[in-house]
């Protein structure tokens, strides 16, 4: 299964990114091999909506869980009714959440 | 050549913006002084000839804020026109699911969970119609919803106040502008009014332009500040855009620091037309709510 973090740079070892929306990348990795596709948030330019915009993007991606710092209440709903799990709150580096998370610490 | 048209129709009422692009300039207080002025230079004319003549008409455009009313010691009542709008509407039985809407949304306003019908999410929609118009399928209706209301408050037999109103946390007010435009303009025409005001919003999004659209004249309301400076700069920018003659009024002119604002009268080649020094009688009778019986 793959999972999306949303982060500041193009690699793991950048910070989780605070806001879903206007995040720089979307980082889709694989949880069991850890490779992972970087995907430019073309979202953060909105004028508005880039939540949903930033939603539309995730929800084609087939991931089970969104890890990010802060989510607005629109892209929330929308991950949701994509049957996307979304995990807030997070700090500190992708790869320190994608260990975490693999270790079942993220809820 | 339909704007020509247009002219030659309403030549004797002149349109006139009061703008400015920062808000908290003094654009309401300076169109209502100005109104007061026009009425009583109309009573003047209309005392001394035969025939009596002509009238004013204070538009409030600031439509998702209107305090013109507050001004001039009016309250809103009654409504006298329900503007609506038209909000798309999902036949879910026509819906292919093919994502086209969701893509063309430049408001990003539709969601379309994989595999799932579209969302309409009301928030962020502004009531383009673009959707219903791509739609392959016909599966988008528009559905009319009220979003605003005009208000009409007479003041004197030569002076009335036309207040638009948006719904609270309405999108786009633009086209509520537009609207309560065009009912000053017919109730401008029917008792012969000779001048309408039209006081905007701050700023130099849709309903400030649409505000000043087809004016004679705009006047832009600035203070001698940093951010009233990068302010007029945007409005005179738009008003030259609109191809609207732009006169400006620097208010509190003696306070602050005007260097910044000469710069841009020479950018754009426009003496400031009016300084109205800091004031505390006004200050007072606006902190009153007093209709400003003056002019300066």
């Amino acid at each position: 299964m793959k999972i999306c973090i949303c982060t500041s740079g193009p690699d793991l070892n950048f910070p989780i990114d605070q806001v879903f929306g206007r995040c720089s990348y979307f980082l889709i990795v694989d949880k069991e091999t850890e490779e992972f596709k970087v995907i430019d948030n073309e979202a953060r330019e909105a004028m508005r909506g880039a939540g949903i915009a930033a939603s539309q993007i995730v929800a084609g991606e087939k991931v089970e869980a969104v890890i990010v710092g802060k989510i607005g209440p629109n892209a929330l709903t929308a991950l949701q009714q994509s049957g996307i799990k979304v995990i807030s709150g997070i700090s500190g580096t992708a790869k320190e959440a994608l260990d975490k998370f693999k270790a079942g610490k993220l809820k | 050549m339909r704007n020509q048209k247009s002219k030659i129709n309403n030549q004797k009422i002149i349109k006139i913006a009061i703008t400015g692009g920062k808000g908290g300039t003094g654009k309401s207080t300076i169109a209502i002084l100005f109104a007061n002025k026009l009425v009583k230079e109309i009573e003047k004319v209309a005392s001394s000839a035969t025939r009596r003549g002509g009238g004013v008409i204070l538009c409030d455009c600031d439509v998702e804020c209107p305090n013109d009313y507050l001004l001039l010691g009016q309250k809103l009542k009654k409504p006298q026109k329900k503007v609506y709008a038209e909000f798309p509407k999902l036949n879910k039985t026509k819906c292919k699911k093919c994502g086209l809407c969701a893509k063309t949304c430049r408001n990003n306003a539709i969601f379309q969970p994989p595999g799932k019908y579209p969302v309409f999410i009301k928030d962020l929609c502004s009531g383009c119609g673009a959707c219903w118009i791509v739609c392959p399928h016909g599966a988008i209706e528009p559905e009319k919803e009220e979003v605003g209301q005009i208000f009409v408050n007479k003041i004197k037999d030569n002076f009335w106040l036309i207040t638009g109103s948006a719904k609270p946390g309405l999108e786009e007010t633009g086209p509520i502008v537009s609207q309560t435009k065009k009912f000053a303009l017919n109730l401008a025409k029917k008792n012969k009014a000779n001048y309408i005001l039209f006081d905007t919003a701050p700023g130099i999004h849709c309903p400030v332009i649409s505000a000043i659209l087809d004016c004679d004249l705009a006047y832009a309301v600035t203070e001698p500040t940093p951010m009233g400076a990068h302010d007029l700069n945007l409005i005179l920018d738009l008003c030259q855009k609109l191809k609207v003659k732009t006169k400006i009024i620097l208010n509190q002119a003696n306070l602050g620091d005007k260097t910044e604002i000469e710069n841009i009268t020479k950018k754009y080649k426009i003496k400031i037309d009016k300084e109205i020094p800091y004031s505390k009688k006004l200050v007072k009778a606006y902190s009153q709510g007093k209709l400003l019986n003056f002019f300066i």
